[in-house]
Formats: structure tokens, C-alpha cells, sequence
């Protein structure tokens, strides 16, 4: 077995790995204990140049609580959700449907479609900047509003979505499809009554993945947006730069509550990521 | 009526002829099996009958409809896949009686197909369950439930049995001989097993590579097989094909067996030169006693009980099993002599035609 297990290594490589593994987690989780912290910690202790040590004050609820008072944070979470909601469920519902047909039905041209999908997702997003503003002002008028982003990333997702459903649909018996047919069943009541409940998992796993790119997007928020009213929560931490000085406390942690929902959404999304849903469906 | 006619039926798969014109007629309330080895087309020729693929040439009517452009669920067909293809996230209640929900039956109508069904296959204790927390023979049965709720003219079996331990299948296959016997339904039904086609069909159709090479009733294809091919098929153990010498003599086919014994088959007229003795193993008896003897060292003996397998190999080569008493003391290396009679043994040509058949049906 390579690499060997750890249970099975010599001696002194367990000693270096039982090291090296607590230390490289800390490591690992240090910047997002210094922002939780930071998020914790008065202006006073900033401007003292107090980042490592303990707080003086713990400042919890002040600076949560002037997170939303002293920018408007809130309509950004909102505008965030307002986003975020609409364009997983368009991805993931394209991309069910387009994953069942490129798995299941065989017409001419299923394999270059296919390759389309997996070639799409090689393209660095950033050469899509103008092209894609230019779209959204010039052919389809929708620069700087909600439609822009939803639309943007139903399209963008789709593409890694589609080529996940395809792969998991096609392990699917045919058997369940053909039975299905030979009792008289439409294929859109195979799709929705018989396929859909056996692709929960990916559904799921896939929800949570595309929640949390979509959510944390930042590239897009701002070069498809402009006004407050409909910046995403990513864009609109800037706002709490503050005029004068850099305020790192509110940053902070602004940063932690714009983090929390996709955790929240994965926390919640758990009990569906059950493998082993077909067991029983055919032998083996 | 539900018979089933098919008339120079062919499948191509892009450039490759799968199922190479195929005239059959089954006839309404036959139970019908298609046997073969793998590769043959069998499974083919069954899910062309089903609709799931279309017939490149040729037809096939059901109950004297023509059903080359009907679509599956209208053929009055249902199908037990060997896979059983149960919907797991359903009941077996919600299982059996999903096609009907779909179809939007009346739920008393419903309920009623659905009780009938699971008395007939003992599923009530299970009719919760989900097929996860069900066995593979009682998979097997909602499967078969499924089908038969749907009260079909003809049932079709894709090797339902292939995926279940030796016990199981003996007793499922019990069942599915009740079944018909209930239902009096035409049923087709594939296997590679030709012991479950010979226990269980009315009629088999015996498929090689594409072609039908014999249909008939089973002692008639045990007895009479029309070819090499077949003659090897049908039976467990194999029949023994026997490299020999034919030429035409009074009365039929004077052979020469290896050692040098002589046998004489009445009614091949045209026995000429190189051909193959076949004689099925348990039509061979050790000892002096038949209408000719060989001569053979064995190599191996397997006791089963009821019966002793030996295989030999005769003077010039060739190998032969010989069914023997489960109670005999003969030990590998042991020379023994065989003895069979005329009426028990077959003639095939070099082509594998059959020239003379026994005569003991």
C-alpha cells in the first residue's frame, strides 16, 4: 500500500507526523483565529499594536453590533441571499436535467456536448471580465442589477455542475429507467419521481459547493455591480474601511458574519450527503 | 390472446447483426425459455419483444397486433430484470403499485391489484420495507410482484434467477412454475442455465450467435437435438463427442469406434468418413454389457452421492465422462471398460448436422 500507513511506519516518521500534524494545524487555522480575535478586540489595542496578545477589552458586542449600525451590512446580506438563493437553484436545476440527458440519452452529439462542459470549465474566469460586462450592458441591459449576478452564475456554475450530475446519474442502473418505461411512466415522471430522489446526495453536496462559491464571490460583485443597493456581502465589507482610518476591528468582524451562512448552509445540508441511497436497488 | 410471432426479426448495432433473422411463434400461455450461451443474443431478442430496443428488420406481433411502432408500455408487456431494478427509495408497497399510481388507477382498484399480488408471492410481512432492508429472493419476488400487478399478456424474465444462491434458486424457480400455473400467462423467459430451461419450459428455443439453432419441448432437444451445438448444450453433464469412423453399411451406419470396436447405427444413409459420436454420460455403463465396449485410464473421480463422475480417456486420445453408480470403487488410474448401446448414441457430421438421433424417446 502506498504511502504506507502511518499505524505501519517506522518509528521515527510517526514521531516527525504526530509533530508535524498539530503544528501544521495550527498553522493551518492561525489566520482565522487572529481574525476572530481581531473581531474581539477594541480600536485602543489596534492602534497599540496589541495583534497577538490577549484583548484588554473583550469588545463582542460593540463591534458586531457597529458592524451593522455603521455600514449597511445588512441590506448586503440581503442582497447577498437574494443572490446567492435564486442562482443555486437555477444551477442546480439545469444542471440535473442537462447531467440526466448527457448521462442517460444517447443523441448525436452527447459526447461534444460533453466535452463542451469539461472544456469550459479550463477557461480562467478573469478573461470573461469584459466580455461578460459588455454583455450585461450592451445586449442584455441587466448591468448593476440582481439578474446580473443570478444570471451570471446559473451560467458559470452550470458548467461544473452539469459534468458532476452527468457523472453521477450515469452510475444509475438503466434497469431503474427501463422498468420505469415498461410501466407506462413518461420520461419527465422518471426524471422527477425516480431519478431526482436517488441523486439527493449529489444534489446536496452540490448545493452546499456552489452556496459557497456563489456567497463568496468576489470578483464578480464588483465588476458587475455598482450601487449599495444590490452589492453582495463580499464587495461590501470594503465600506467598513472607514474614512479615515482603517477600522480592522469592524473588518473583522464583518468577515466572520459574511463567513458564517455557507457553514450554516453545510451544517445544515449534512444529513443528506447519506451515501449508499441505492442500496437495494439492484444486486450488489 | 397473447401468443407471440416474430418473422425474420433482425437487431443490428450500428454494423453488427446481433439477432441474424429469427422466425418464432409462441403460442398463447406457453412458457417459453430462450437459451444460450453468453453473447448469443438472447437478452436481445427478449428486450426487443419488450420494445426496449427497436427491430432493425422484420416483425413482431403480440396477440395479432403488430408491434413494431408501439412504445413498451403499450405492448402488454412486464418485464423481471435480473437486477431486480427495485426503486430504492420506495416501499415494496409504493414499488408495486407505482406504475399504477402513475397511470392514476383508482386506489381501490389500486389496493385490490396490489393485495392479490403480494398473496401470491407471500409479501405481506414486507410491504413496508424498502428494498435495501429485504433479501436477495425476496427482492426477486417484489420484482416479480411488480409485474405482476400489471396484469400483462405476456411476462418476460431476464435471467431473474442469476443473481441468487443455489438454494434460492431452486426454490424460486418452484415459484415461478406456480405462478404460471395460476396466472396461465404466456411467459418468455432467458437463461444461460439450461437445467432451470429444462425444469422449466414448455418449449425451449436454444439461440447461438444470433440464430435460433433448434426449438422444441425439452426431452425433444435432450433426445433429438438437430446439432452438434445443441446436443452439447442440453444436458448436464456434457454430452461425450467422440472423433470416429462412418461408413455407409446395411441398415445404416457402420462406425469404428477408438480401440476398435464396431458399432452399428440404423438410419444414416449418408454417413461417409470423418463424423463425431455423441453419448451422453449417463447412457454409458461400466462394465461388458451394450451393444459395444471401450476401453479407457481415468483420470479423475468425482463423488457426488447419487452419482460418481469419472473422467477417462479412451486408447487414441479422446476423453469421455461416464456417470457411474454413486457406490463405485473405481480409483483414478483404474482401466475400465464402457459399454453403450446404439439406441442412446447420436451421429453428427463433420459440420455438426446431426445424421442419425437415438432412438430411446
Amino acid at each position: 500500500m502506498f504511502p504506507t500507513p502511518i499505524q505501519k511506519a517506522g518509528a521515527t516518521t510517526r514521531m516527525l507526523y504526530y509533530i508535524a500534524l498539530p503544528v501544521s494545524v495550527v498553522f493551518w487555522l492561525l489566520p482565522l483565529f487572529a481574525v476572530a480575535l481581531t473581531s474581539l478586540r477594541s480600536i485602543e489595542d489596534l492602534n497599540r499594536g496589541n495583534f497577538w496578545g490577549w484583548p484588554t477589552k473583550i469588545e463582542f458586542v460593540t463591534n458586531y453590533t457597529a458592524v451593522f449600525t455603521q455600514s449597511p451590512m445588512g441590506q448586503f446580506i440581503l442582497n447577498s441571499v437574494i443572490i446567492t438563493l435564486p442562482a443555486v437553484a437555477g444551477a442546480l436545476a439545469l444542471s440535473c436535467m442537462a447531467g440526466y440527458a448527457l448521462a442517460k440519452y444517447p443523441f448525436a452529439g452527447n459526447t461534444f456536448v460533453f466535452s463542451v462542459f469539461i472544456a469550459g470549465n479550463f477557461v480562467p474566469f478573469q478573461i470573461l471580465m469584459i466580455p461578460v460586462r459588455s454583455l450585461m450592458i450592451d445586449v442584455i441591459p441587466i448591468y448593476d442589477t440582481y439578474w446580473a449576478l443570478i444570471i451570471f452564475h446559473i451560467a458559470f456554475q452550470t458548467g461544473f455542475c452539469t459534468l458532476f450530475m452527468r457523472n453521477f446519474i450515469k452510475q444509475l442502473p438503466d434497469a431503474l429507467i427501463e422498468s420505469g418505461r415498461l410501466e407506462g411512466l413518461g420520461e419527465l415522471t422518471i426524471f422527477w419521481h425516480i431519478i431526482l430522489p436517488l441523486v439527493r446526495p449529489a444534489i446536496a453536496a452540490l448545493a452546499v459547493l456552489v452556496f459557497t462559491f456563489i456567497w463568496n464571490d468576489y470578483f464578480w460583485s464588483l465588476v458587475l455591480v455598482q450601487s449599495d443597493d444590490v452589492r453582495p456581502v463580499t464587495a461590501g465589507l470594503q465600506s467598513l474601511k472607514g474614512m479615515w482610518l482603517a477600522s480592522w476591528q469592524l473588518i473583522s468582524a464583518g468577515s466572520i458574519v459574511a463567513a458564517l451562512p455557507p457553514v450554516a448552509v453545510f451544517f445544515l445540508m449534512q444529513k443528506h450527503f447519506i451515501s449508499g441511497l441505492t442500496l437495494g436497488a439492484t444486486k450488489g | 390472446m397473447a401468443d407471440v410471432k416474430l418473422r425474420n426479426v433482425k437487431k443490428r448495432f450500428g454494423d453488427v447483426e446481433i439477432i441474424k433473422g429469427v422466425d418464432l411463434d409462441i403460442a398463447d400461455g406457453e412458457f417459453c425459455v430462450f437459451v444460450g450461451p453468453s453473447g448469443c443474443g438472447k437478452s436481445t431478442l427478449l428486450r426487443l419483444v419488450a420494445g426496449l430496443e427497436e427491430i432493425s428488420d422484420g416483425s413482431l406481433s403480440i396477440g395479432g397486433r403488430e408491434m413494431a411502432h408501439v412504445s413498451p408500455a403499450n405492448r402488454g408487456v412486464a418485464m423481471v430484470f435480473q437486477s431486480y431494478a427495485l426503486y430504492p427509495h420506495m416501499t415494496v408497497e409504493e414499488n408495486i403499485s407505482f406504475g399504477l399510481r402513475m397511470a392514476r388507477a383508482p386506489r381501490d382498484e389500486i389496493a385490490r391489484r396490489v393485495q392479490k399480488a403480494s398473496d401470491m408471492l407471500q409479501l405481506g410481512p414486507y410491504l413496508q420495507r424498502k428494498p435495501s432492508q429485504l433479501s436477495g429472493g425476496q427482492r426477486q419476488r417484489v420484482a416479480i410482484g411488480r409485474a405482476v400487478v400489471r396484469e400483462p399478456d405476456v411476462f418476460l424474465f431476464d435471467e431473474p434467477l442469476s443473481n441468487l444462491d443455489a438454494a434460492l434458486r431452486v426454490q424460486t424457480r418452484i415459484e415461478i412454475g406456480k405462478l404460471h400455473q395460476d396466472l396461465k400467462a404466456t411467459m418468455i423467459y432467458v437463461t444461460h442455465d439450461q437445467v432451470e430451461a429444462m425444469t422449466m419450459a414448455d418449449k425451449i428455443v436454444v439461440l447461438s450467435a444470433g440464430r435460433i439453432e433448434q426449438v422444441g419441448s425439452p426431452l425433444e432437444l435432450y433426445h433429438r437435438p438437430r446439432n452438434q451445438f445443441v446436443a452439447g448444450f442440453i444436458g448436464s453433464p456434457k454430452m461425450n463427442f467422440i472423433p470416429v469412423d462412418a461408413r455407409v453399411g446395411e441398415g445404416g451406419a457402420e462406425i469404428r469406434l477408438p480401440g476398435g470396436a464396431a458399432l452399428s447405427l440404423p438410419g444414416a444413409a449418408d454417413a461417409a468418413g470423418a463424423a463425431t459420436l455423441g453419448v451422453r454420460p449417463e447412457h454409458l455403463r461400466l462394465g461388458e454389457a451394450g451393444d459395444a465396449r471401450l476401453t479407457a485410464q481415468v483420470k479423475l473421480c468425482e463423488r457426488l452421492g447419487a452419482e460418481t463422475m469419472l473422467y477417462a480417456v479412451l486408447e487414441g486420445g479422446p476423453e469421455v465422462t461416464v456417470s457411474a453408480d454413486g457406490l463405485c470403487r473405481v480409483q483414478p488410474g483404474d482401466r475400465i471398460q464402457i459399454g453403450l448401446d446404439a439406441a442412446s448414441c447420436h451421429l453428427f457430421d463433420r459440420g455438426g448436422s446431426t445424421l442419425v438421433n437415438g432412438s430411446l424417446l
